[in-house]
């Protein structure tokens, strides 16, 4: 076990350099940063806004919404996008070949990648949070009618940020399956934005709290299941995850 | 499992749809050898190559390196192979340097090593380029590069000169010849580029239709073809006369000059003989079978049977 857990972190450490350079790195900031943009412009332009007295209601008014367009549309692509990228540098040149051929157990390969993804999914949270902090002290200067004023709701937004990434789980273990198991970008991202995409229509019908894809809109669903959402991303994902894994490590390399 | 070879396999075989694949392959390979694997294009090369990386499940049959079993729940062999699968797999969005990196993390090198294979690959200037920007043949030495990386006791090469010019695989050549000369290093060499091989290669492989034809040195390989004596004379009908009355196999090489099989006589005693039966003769000259014609020969002769 612990030589499987070097191996992992030796995986991992080659993981993080690659990624150096990669357009998979700067889509975690470019992609919340692009949803707290249209937010802000949204309130600065639009004719409505939050206007509470309550700061801190109008905090949550703000981010809701912002976390809302992140939840039902920029997550599911960006796992998407992410999880193809992360497997696109493998495929791209047949590097598998060469990975492959080392002396690592297999899994070894697939887990970091898991990882990898995560941890983007996890930055472009975190990424995403600190955006609308800033995104509202923009607002709050150029329209103080919006109402945003003080701090922002830190440990409300930190939250709801790990939250959804819990329950984007099983979302970006199916994605991350996809994109590794079929070498064509196109083949993975269609599968995401055709996913994404049925998410509108799923998402809103009673299936919608089983649909992988709607999961983290479940988290802010005036009648949605959050705990349910949360359960059985984290429980769909372990399955996934362990059945991937084994088929990685199982398949020919032709 | 015999520790002295380097690769042992028994009855190797993996077939694909369509009867393709390898079938019942016993290579021997030992060690300190460069061995040459020949085969016609689609022979199974490079089946037998990811077959021996463990990139492909065989249907039959038991690979050992170095006297170690190698499958997918035992992969602890090919810390002992550096290899080279078809083309260069780098990453071009990093540079050489760091690809090497990738590579000493993932095998746990000491970090001298990749300055160290930089050198021998001579990319040492141009190791903090991205390797996007780098030319065919500078890829491929990267690639070699990573192969050495981890020391291998056993390096696996498939078609390593592709896309290099002529200077950069006499260079290559040299390699091979120090890698083995004075680390001890064995290759398992598949080129389709016979006379590539038959520089460098001590033992050889021929593989057709997935199935081992020949394996041994390269002097057992042309006791396969006798040698010839290529004769120009004055008269060649007379000399053939004399020598089949002398019980030699003889054959007009078309060009007025005769071939004799030198298997009974010497070249000294047929001239002799010639002489005395007064023919004059002009020219004596041994004709080497190349490694090219005994290999077309071998898969000919297959292909015949079939």
């Amino acid at each position: 076990m612990s030589a499987f857990l070097r191996a992992c972190g030796r995986t991992l450490d080659a993981e993080r350099l690659k990624l150096r350079r990669t357009l998979a790195l700067r889509m975690s900031i470019v992609t919340p940063a692009v949803v707290v943009a249209l937010c802000v412009l949204q309130l600065g332009f639009g004719k409505t806004h939050p206007g509470s007295d309550d700061p801190q209601a109008a905090w949550r008014a703000f981010a809701g919404a912002s976390f809302a367009l992140w939840a039902f549309l920029m997550m599911p692509l960006f796992v998407t996008l992410e999880a193809a990228l992360l497997a696109g540098i493998e495929h791209a040149d047949r590097q598998w070949k060469h990975l492959l051929a080392l002396p690592l157990p297999r899994a070894a390969h697939y887990l970091a990648k898991w990882a990898a993804l995560l941890a983007l999914l996890l930055g472009a949270s975190l990424a995403f949070v600190v955006l609308i902090a800033f995104g509202g002290w923009v607002l709050a200067h150029a329209q103080p009618q919006s109402g945003l004023a003080g701090w922002p709701p830190w440990t409300w937004l930190l939250r709801r940020c790990l939250g959804m990434v819990a329950a984007g789980l099983l979302m970006a273990a199916i994605q991350l399956w996809v994109s590794i198991r079929w070498s064509s970008f196109t083949v993975a991202v269609a599968a995401g934005m055709g996913a994404t995409v049925a998410g509108f229509m799923i998402g809103q019908s009673r299936f919608g709290h089983w649909y992988p894809w709607s999961l983290p809109v479940q988290l802010f669903a005036r009648h949605g299941h959050p705990t349910f959402a949360l359960a059985a991303s984290a429980l769909g994902a372990t399955l996934v995850l362990a059945l991937s894994t084994w088929d990685f490590a199982r398949r020919d390399l032709e | 499992m015999n520790a002295s070879l380097a690769i042992e396999t028994r009855g190797l075989a993996r077939r694909f749809p369509g009867g393709h694949g390898v079938h019942g392959l016993d290579l021997a390979v030992p060690a300190g050898a460069v061995y040459g694997f020949l085969g016609p294009n689609g022979a199974g090369k490079t089946t037998t190559i990811r077959l021996l990386l463990s990139l492909l499940r065989p249907d039959a049959g038991t690979i050992a390196v170095f006297g170690r079993p190698l499958d997918r729940g035992n992969r602890a062999a090919l810390a002992g192979i550096g290899a080279l699968v078809e083309s260069p797999s780098l990453y071009g969005h990093l540079t050489g340097r760091e690809n090497l990196e990738v590579t000493r993390r993932l095998v746990g090198a000491p970090r001298p090593r990749v300055d160290a294979v930089l050198r021998l690959v001579e990319l040492a200037g141009d190791a903090d380029r991205l390797v996007r920007t780098y030319s065919l043949g500078m890829r491929q030495r990267l690639a070699l590069a990573l192969a050495l990386l981890g020391e291998p006791r056993l390096l696996v090469l498939d078609e390593p000169t592709n896309g290099l010019d002529p200077a950069g695989i006499q260079d290559f050549r040299a390699l091979l010849r120090r890698l083995t000369a004075e680390q001890g290093v064995t290759v398992f060499l598949s080129s389709h580029l016979l006379p590539e091989v038959e520089q460098v290669a001590t033992h050889l492989g021929v593989l057709d239709a997935g199935r081992l034809l020949f394996q041994g040195t390269l002097a057992e390989l042309r006791r396969r073809a006798p040698a010839r004596l290529h004769v120009d004379c004055d008269d060649p009908a007379r000399a053939a006369a004399t020598l089949r009355a002398a019980g030699e196999q003889v054959l007009a090489d078309g060009d007025g000059g005769l071939s004799v099989a030198v298997a009974q006589r010497r070249a000294a005693e047929l001239n002799r003989l010639l002489v005395e039966s007064g023919v004059g003769v002009s020219r004596l000259a041994s004709d080497d079978a190349s490694l090219e014609s005994l290999f077309l020969a071998l898969t000919r002769r297959e292909e015949t049977r079939a």
